[in-house]
C-alpha cells in the first residue's frame, strides 16, 4: 500500500486485550507433536525395572535372560556405569541402584530394545534378589532415637566407616542421621510478643501428597553424535540448568550438550528437576550407540514421577484484643521421601508467607526435612505456599473469632501496604492486597453471607452452606535463587518486518509465547500474527534460568520489551534519517513509521526494513537483551528482598455441605488477584481459572494414597482429578498495582491462583459446620467423619534437632 | 467370516497371547465358537481391555469380537417385558424412549455412569457379565425383577436358558453364565400402577466415578405404604446383592418416619462391607443407613 493512500493511523494497544494462545489452533486440532509422537531414525525404546520392595538390600541382579531376548540391544545395572554421579540438590541420589533400595520407584535396571513391548519384555525377565529392611513410613518414625538409617554411611571389609574424603555426595558417604535438610528463620522477639499477647493459639495441621497430573507424561529421548556430543529431546522445565547439570555427569563440555524441548504437555514444577530416568537414557544410548527414547506409562509417572512436599505443621499465632497479629511461631516436619529434590526447599517460600503475608512484629520458623522410604516431593506450583497458606488463614479466622473482630477486617487490620519492608526484608513495592480484600468481599457478599451461614447452621436440612476468605502473597518479580534469574531475547525483523523472538523463556503451556509475542509487538506497532516465536533450542535461543516461581512473564518479558526497544530505536533512528525529521517525533503503529502526534505514515515498515538491507550500507535489524531483575539473593539467615515484585490475591470460597455424605460441593470462587497490569486477559483468565481448579483438587478430591510406602492409588480411576461438572461458578477481578519495575506494569501470576483455595475451603467449611479440619483432603469421608467427631485432629509437639 | 490369526512370536514371554482374533456376524456363528472353548468374549471392552492390560484377567486363546452379532442390539417391547438386547450401550439406554418409559430407573442409573466416551463403547451386557459388585446396571436392574437371557449351542442347535438377575452372581468377575453361553438379552417386566423405584450412586465425583456404595429401592405405592418391596445395595459385598430383611422392615407398612428410620438401620446392619482405596467399610455402612432414609424420605413425599 502506498504510505499516500493510508489514512491516519489512531494509537491503539494491545495491552489488556483478549488475545488467542497462538499454539492454541494446533492443540486444539490435535496436531501438536509431543514427545510422544516424536520419531527419530533408529530409535530405540526404552524402559526401567522398578523396585518391588520398598526398602531393602539388593543381594543379586541377574540380567542374563533378558539380554538374551531378541530385539534387546542394552540391559543396563548400577554395575556397568561405575562413573554415575548423584543427582539431586543434595546429591544423594545414584540414578541407578546397585546396593539398596528406599522406596518403591527405585530405579534398579533399564532396558534399550526394538520396541517397547520387547523392552517390557525383557524387564519380566531381570530376576532380583532383596533382603527386606525396616520401613519407614511416616517422618515421625524417621526422627526417633535409634530410627533405621536411610542413608547409611557405607562400611568398609571390617564393617567399619569407610574414611572417604570431606565433601563426598551424601549418596557414598551416608548420612548420620535421618535428617535431609533444616531452615531456621527469626525475626522480633518472640517471648515479648507472646508475653504482649491476648489470645494465642496452637494447632497442627497435616498436608497431604498429591501429584502433578500433566496430560504430558514423563519422556526424554537422547542421542550421541559421533563425535560424542549428546542432543536431548526433553520436557524439561529448565533446559539451561539441566545442559550444565548433564555435562557435569557425563564429565563433559557443557558445550556440548544440546536441548532441544518439543511442545511440552504440562509442568506445573513436575519438570523441574533431574530426574534418574533421564539420565538413564542417556546411559542407554551411549552404550546402545542409538537414540533411545523413553517416555512414562500414565502408572509410572504416578510412582515415579515428584509429588508435592507433604507436612506436618505445627503453628502458634498470637494476637492483641484490638485485632493487631503479635507473633508466629512454626515447626514443620517435611516429608522428603527417600531422596532430595526440589520440594524440600519449599520451606524458602512458606517462610516467607509466615513472615510477610501479614504484619507481623515476631516471627519464628522451623522446618525439619527428613528422609523416609516414601515417594519423594519436588516442585509444584505454588512450591509450599498451599500448605503454608492452609495452616495461616485458618489461624487468621481463628484468632479473629476469639478475639469477637469480623474476620475481613481483622486481615484488613493487619494486611501489608505498599512501601511495607518486612522482617524478612521483602520490600513491597506495589501491594493491591488490601483492594484484593475488599473486593473479593464484596463482589461475593462475604460479611452478610458469612454471618448468614453461622445463624442457619442449625437450621433443618442436611445442607450447610459456607463463605470462607483467604489471601496469599507470593513471588511476581522472579525469585534470585540461582547465580542469575535473567533472560535473554534475540530479536530479529525480516524485509517483510515479521519479528522473529528469540527467547530463552520455555513454553510449557502458560502461554508465554502469546504474552512475550504481545509485549514485543505493543513497542512495535505490529500485529501478533507478525511474530514467530522461538524457545526450545539451546543451541539458539540465549540463556535462561527456567520456568519456574512465576516468573517468565515478568523476567522474560522485560528481556522481550528490552530487546524490542532497542530495535524501535534503530528503526526509528533509520526512519528519521531517511525522511528528514526528528526520531523523537516518530512512533511505530500498524505496521508504519508514523507521526507520533497526527499519526500521518512516514513509510511502511516492511519498506523500511528492505530499504536499510537492500542498500549499499545494507543493515539488518537485529538486537540482543538481557534482563537481569533487581532483586538480591538472601543472607545466611534467609533475609533479603529476593524478588523485583510480589503478587498478591485474595479467594472467597462458597461451599455446601452434604452432613449426611460429607460431600462439600464448591459452588463459587470469587478471586481478586494483584497482577501489577493484566497483559492477556484471555490468558490470565485461563491461568487463573486453571489454578483455581488445581487448588480445588487439593483442597477436595486428590490424595496420592502411600501407605507404608506403597502407593495405592496410581490411576486416574482412584487417584481423582476434578472433573468439569464439579468446577464451581468463578467470578475474577483484577487489581491494577502498575508495578514499577514490572513489564507494562505486569507481575507474575503463574502459581498465585492454586494457593488460597484450601484455606478458604477450610475456613468455608468452618463457617457452615462449625467443624474446624486441619487436615486435608476434604473428601467426602474425612468431612463426614470430622462432623461425626470421629477424625483424629493432628498432633505434632513442636520439634527440632538439638 | 472375517477372522485373522495372530502368530505371536515369544508368547509366553510377550503380554500377547490371543491366537485368534473371531468376529462372527450371527448368534448362530457366535454360540459356535464359544462351543469350541477358550473363548474371550470381547463386546465394548472398556472392561476387558484395562483389566488385561493391568494382568487382573489373561485372555484366552481365541477372542471372539460380538459387535458385529446381529440382534443383540436395541430395546424392544415383549409382552409384558422390556427387552434389552446385550450390545445396547449405557448411551443407548440413557436416551432409549422405552427404557425412559417403563424402566426410567435404569436411565437414571446411565446418567451417573463413566463419561460419554466410556457409555458410547461400553455395553449392557458387558456391565453385567463384568460382575463388578459396583457395576451400575445391576442394581437397578435387580431392583426392577430383570432376568438374564442365556443362549448357547451345546449340540447343534440353539439352546436359551433364563435367570433372574439377582440369583446371576456369583463374586467379584463371577456368574453363572457357563463357558459356552452369550448373554444375549436383558428381560424387565414393565411396571405394575403405582411402581415406584430409585437409584441412588456414591462416588466422590459426580461423573467418571466407580460407586462407594449404591442404592436400588423400587416398590408398588398405595396409600402411602409400599409393597412388593426390593431393596439392592451395590459395592458393599462380593456381588450386588438383595436385602431381604430391609425389605421386611418396610413391607407394607406406611412410609412414616418411624418405618424409614427402622428401615435405614436394618439397612446399615445387614450390610457388610469391607475397607479399601474408596472408602472404609464403617463409612459405608452409615452412607447405606443416610441415603437410604433419604431415598425413603423421598419417595414418601413424592
Ligand atoms: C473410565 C471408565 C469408567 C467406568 N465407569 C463405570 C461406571 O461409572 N459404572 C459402571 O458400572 N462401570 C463403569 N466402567 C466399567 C465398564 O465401562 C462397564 O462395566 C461397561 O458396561 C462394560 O461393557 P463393555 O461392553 O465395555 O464390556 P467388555 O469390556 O467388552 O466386557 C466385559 C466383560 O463381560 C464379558 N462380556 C461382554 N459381553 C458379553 C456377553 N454378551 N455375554 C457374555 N459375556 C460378555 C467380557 O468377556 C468381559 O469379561 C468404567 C470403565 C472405565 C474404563
Amino acid at each position: 500500500m502506498n504510505v499516500a493512500e493510508k489514512p491516519v493511523i489512531a494509537a491503539a494497544s494491545l495491552i489488556g486485550q483478549r488475545i488467542q494462545k497462538k499454539d492454541a489452533p494446533e492443540k486444539a486440532a490435535g496436531k501438536t507433536r509431543y514427545i510422544q509422537d516424536m520419531v527419530v531414525p533408529g530409535m530405540l525404546h526404552a524402559k526401567i525395572l522398578r523396585s518391588s520392595r520398598v526398602h531393602a538390600k539388593i543381594k543379586s541382579i541377574d540380567t542374563s535372560a533378558a539380554k538374551a531376548l531378541p530385539g534387546v540391544h542394552v540391559v543396563l545395572t548400577a554395575a556397568d556405569v561405575p562413573d554415575q554421579q548423584p543427582i539431586g540438590v543434595a546429591r544423594d541420589h545414584l540414578p541407578l541402584k546397585g546396593e539398596r533400595v528406599r522406596s518403591l520407584r527405585d530405579e534398579i535396571a533399564a532396558v534399550a530394545a526394538d520396541s517397547d513391548e520387547i523392552a517390557e519384555a525383557a524387564l519380566k525377565l531381570i530376576r532380583v534378589e532383596y533382603e527386606d529392611l525396616p520401613v519407614i513410613a511416616t517422618p515421625e518414625d524417621a526422627i526417633k532415637p535409634g530410627a533405621p538409617l536411610i542413608h547409611p554411611a557405607p562400611l568398609d571389609a571390617h564393617g567399619r566407616p569407610q574414611s572417604l574424603p570431606p565433601k563426598t555426595p551424601i549418596a557414598f558417604a551416608g548420612k548420620a542421621d535421618n535428617i535431609a535438610m533444616r531452615f531456621d528463620y527469626t525475626h522480633g522477639d518472640i517471648a515479648q510478643a507472646e508475653a504482649e499477647s491476648d489470645v494465642v493459639v496452637e494447632d497442627s495441621f497435616q498436608l497431604h501428597y498429591v501429584t502433578h497430573c500433566c496430560m504430558g507424561v514423563s519422556g526424554v529421548i537422547a542421542e550421541f553424535d559421533a563425535s560424542g556430543n549428546l542432543l536431548m529431546y526433553s520436557n524439561t522445565q529448565v533446559p539451561f540448568l539441566h545442559k550444565r547439570e548433564f555435562a557435569e555427569y557425563l564429565n563433559i563440555d557443557p558445550s556440548r550438550v544440546r536441548i532441544i524441548q518439543p511442545p511440552i504437555g504440562g509442568g506445573f514444577g513436575s519438570k523441574l528437576d533431574i530426574y534418574p530416568f533421564e539420565v538413564i537414557c542417556i546411559f542407554l544410548a551411549r552404550a546402545a550407540k542409538r537414540p533411545v527414547k523413553m517416555v512414562f506409562t500414565r502408572e509410572e509417572e504416578f510412582l515415579a514421577s515428584p509429588t508435592r512436599q507433604p507436612v506436618l505443621l505445627t503453628l502458634r499465632s498470637g494476637c492483641r484484643k484490638d485485632g493487631t497479629l503479635t507473633f508466629r511461631q512454626v515447626h514443620t516436619l517435611h516429608d522428603n521421601g527417600a531422596y532430595t529434590s526440589w520440594g524440600a526447599t519449599t520451606p524458602f517460600v512458606m517462610m516467607q508467607t509466615f513472615s510477610s503475608l501479614y504484619r507481623v512484629p515476631a516471627c519464628d520458623y522451623h522446618t525439619t526435612v527428613v528422609y523416609t522410604n516414601n515417594p519423594y516431593a519436588g516442585s509444584f506450583r505454588g512450591y509450599g505456599n498451599l500448605q503454608a497458606t492452609f495452616a495461616i488463614e485458618q489461624h487468621m479466622d481463628m484468632l479473629a473469632e476469639k478475639i469477637g473482630m469480623d474476620p475481613l477486617d481483622f486481615r484488613m487490620k493487619n494486611a501489608q501496604d505498599v512501601g511495607e519492608v518486612t522482617g524478612q526484608g521483602m520490600e513491597f513495592k506495589s501491594c493491591g492486597f488490601k483492594e484484593c480484600l475488599t473486593t473479593a468481599a464484596e463482589r461475593s457478599d462475604y460479611r452478610k453471607k458469612h454471618a448468614d451461614n453461622i445463624a442457619n447452621r442449625n437450621a433443618r436440612g442436611p445442607v450447610k452452606r459456607g463463605i470462607g476468605i483467604a489471601s496469599m502473597l507470593h513471588v511476581g518479580g522472579g525469585a534470585k535463587i540461582y547465580p542469575s534469574d535473567g533472560c535473554g531475547t534475540i530479536l530479529k525483523l525480516d524485509d517483510f518486518a515479521n519479528v522473529t523472538l528469540i527467547t530463552g523463556a520455555s513454553e510449557i503451556g502458560q502461554g508465554s509465547e502469546t504474552v512475550l509475542s504481545q509485549l514485543v509487538c505493543e513497542e512495535l506497532g505490529l500485529p501478533i500474527s507478525a511474530v514467530t516465536v522461538v524457545n526450545n533450542d539451546t543451541a539458539i535461543t540465549p540463556w535462561d534460568v527456567g520456568v519456574h516461581a512465576s516468573r517468565t512473564t515478568f523476567i522474560a518479558g522485560n528481556s522481550a520489551i528490552g530487546a524490542a526497544r532497542k530495535a524501535k530505536a534503530k528503526i526509528l533512528a533509520a526512519a528519521a534519517k531517511k525522511h528528514g525529521c526528528g526520531e523523537a517525533a516518530l512512533d511505530l503503529r500498524g505496521g508504519f513509521v508514523v507521526v507520533a502526534e497526527t499519526g500521518e505514515p512516514v513509510v511502511e515498515l516492511a519498506r523500511l526494513m528492505r530499504n536499510l538491507h537492500f542498500s549499499d550500507k545494507a543493515e539488518l535489524v537485529m538486537t540482543t537483551f538481557y534482563y537481569e531483575p533487581p532483586s538480591v539473593h538472601q543472607d545466611k539467615a534467609f533475609k533479603g528482598d529476593v524478588s523485583a515484585a510480589y503478587a498478591w490475591a485474595a479467594q472467597v470460597v462458597e461451599v455446601e455441605v452434604d452432613t449426611e455424605t460429607g460431600i462439600v460441593k464448591m459452588t463459587k470462587v470469587t478471586g481478586t488477584h494483584d497482577v501489577g497490569r493484566v497483559l492477556n486477559r484471555l490468558g490470565l483468565e485461563g491461568q487463573i481459572e486453571g489454578g483455581v481448579v488445581m487448588g480445588q483438587g487439593y483442597a477436595l478430591t486428590e490424595n496420592l494414597i502411600v501407605e507404608n510406602g506403597v502407593t495405592r492409588n496410581p490411576n486416574f480411576r482412584d487417584y481423582k482429578l476434578v472433573t468439569a461438572p464439579e468446577i464451581p461458578e468463578m467470578d475474577i477481578t483484577f487489581v491494577e498495582s502498575m508495578d514499577g519495575e514490572g513489564p507494562q506494569g505486569a507481575k507474575g501470576v503463574g502459581e498465585a491462583p492454586a494457593i488460597c483455595i484450601a484455606a478458604a475451603a477450610a475456613n468455608a467449611i468452618h463457617n457452615a459446620t462449625g467443624v474446624r479440619i486441619f487436615g486435608l483432603p476434604f473428601t467426602p469421608e474425612a468431612v463426614y467423619r470430622a462432623l461425626r467427631g470421629k477424625s483424629d485432629k493432628p498432633h505434632w509437639p513442636a520439634w527440632k534437632p538439638e | 467370516m472375517p477372522d485373522c490369526t495372530t502368530n505371536c512370536v515369544n508368547e509366553d514371554i510377550l503380554t500377547m497371547t490371543i491366537e485368534r482374533y473371531a468376529a462372527p456376524q450371527s448368534l448362530d456363528e457366535a454360540l459356535g465358537i464359544l462351543q469350541q472353548g477358550e473363548v474371550t468374549i470381547l463386546a465394548g471392552g472398556t472392561d476387558l481391555m484395562p483389566q488385561t492390560k493391568a494382568g487382573r484377567i489373561a485372555f484366552k486363546p481365541t477372542l471372539m469380537n460380538i459387535g458385529r452379532v446381529a440382534g443383540l442390539k436395541g430395546v424392544s417391547l415383549d409382552g409384558a417385558y422390556l427387552r434389552i438386547g446385550a450390545l445396547t450401550t449405557i448411551s443407548e439406554l440413557l436416551r432409549d424412549p422405552l427404557v425412559v418409559q417403563h424402566a426410567p430407573v435404569l436411565a437414571e442409573a446411565c446418567d451417573q455412569f463413566a463419561s460419554d466416551q466410556i457409555r458410547n463403547a461400553g455395553t449392557l451386557g458387558g456391565n453385567i457379565n463384568n460382575a463388578s459388585p459396583a457395576g451400575d446396571t445391576l442394581v437397578p436392574l435387580i431392583v426392577l425383577d430383570a432376568e438374564v437371557e442365556l443362549a448357547s449351542k451345546p449340540n447343534g442347535s440353539v439352546t436359551t436358558r433364563r435367570l433372574p438377575l439377582a440369583e446371576f452372581f456369583t463374586g467379584p468377575g463371577r456368574t453363572k453364565r457357563a463357558a459356552n453361553e452369550l448373554l444375549t438379552a436383558v428381560r424387565v417386566p414393565l411396571p405394575q400402577p403405582g411402581h415406584v423405584a430409585r437409584f441412588y450412586k456414591f462416588g466422590t465425583r459426580p461423573a467418571l466415578d466407580i460407586s462407594t456404595i449404591s442404592i436400588g429401592i423400587a416398590g408398588i405405592k398405595r396409600d402411602g405404604a409400599l409393597t412388593d418391596i426390593r431393596v439392592a445395595f451395590g459395592a458393599v459385598a462380593p456381588t450386588p446383592v438383595r436385602a431381604p430383611r430391609t425389605e421386611a422392615a418396610l413391607e407394607g407398612r406406611p412410609l412414616d418416619a418411624e418405618a424409614i428410620a427402622a428401615a435405614a438401620d436394618t439397612a446399615r446392619d445387614e450390610v457388610s462391607p469391607i475397607d479399601d482405596v474408596r472408602a472404609t467399610a464403617w463409612y459405608r455402612k452409615e452412607l447405606i443407613h443416610n441415603m437410604t432414609r433419604r431415598m425413603l424420605d423421598h419417595v414418601a413425599k413424592a
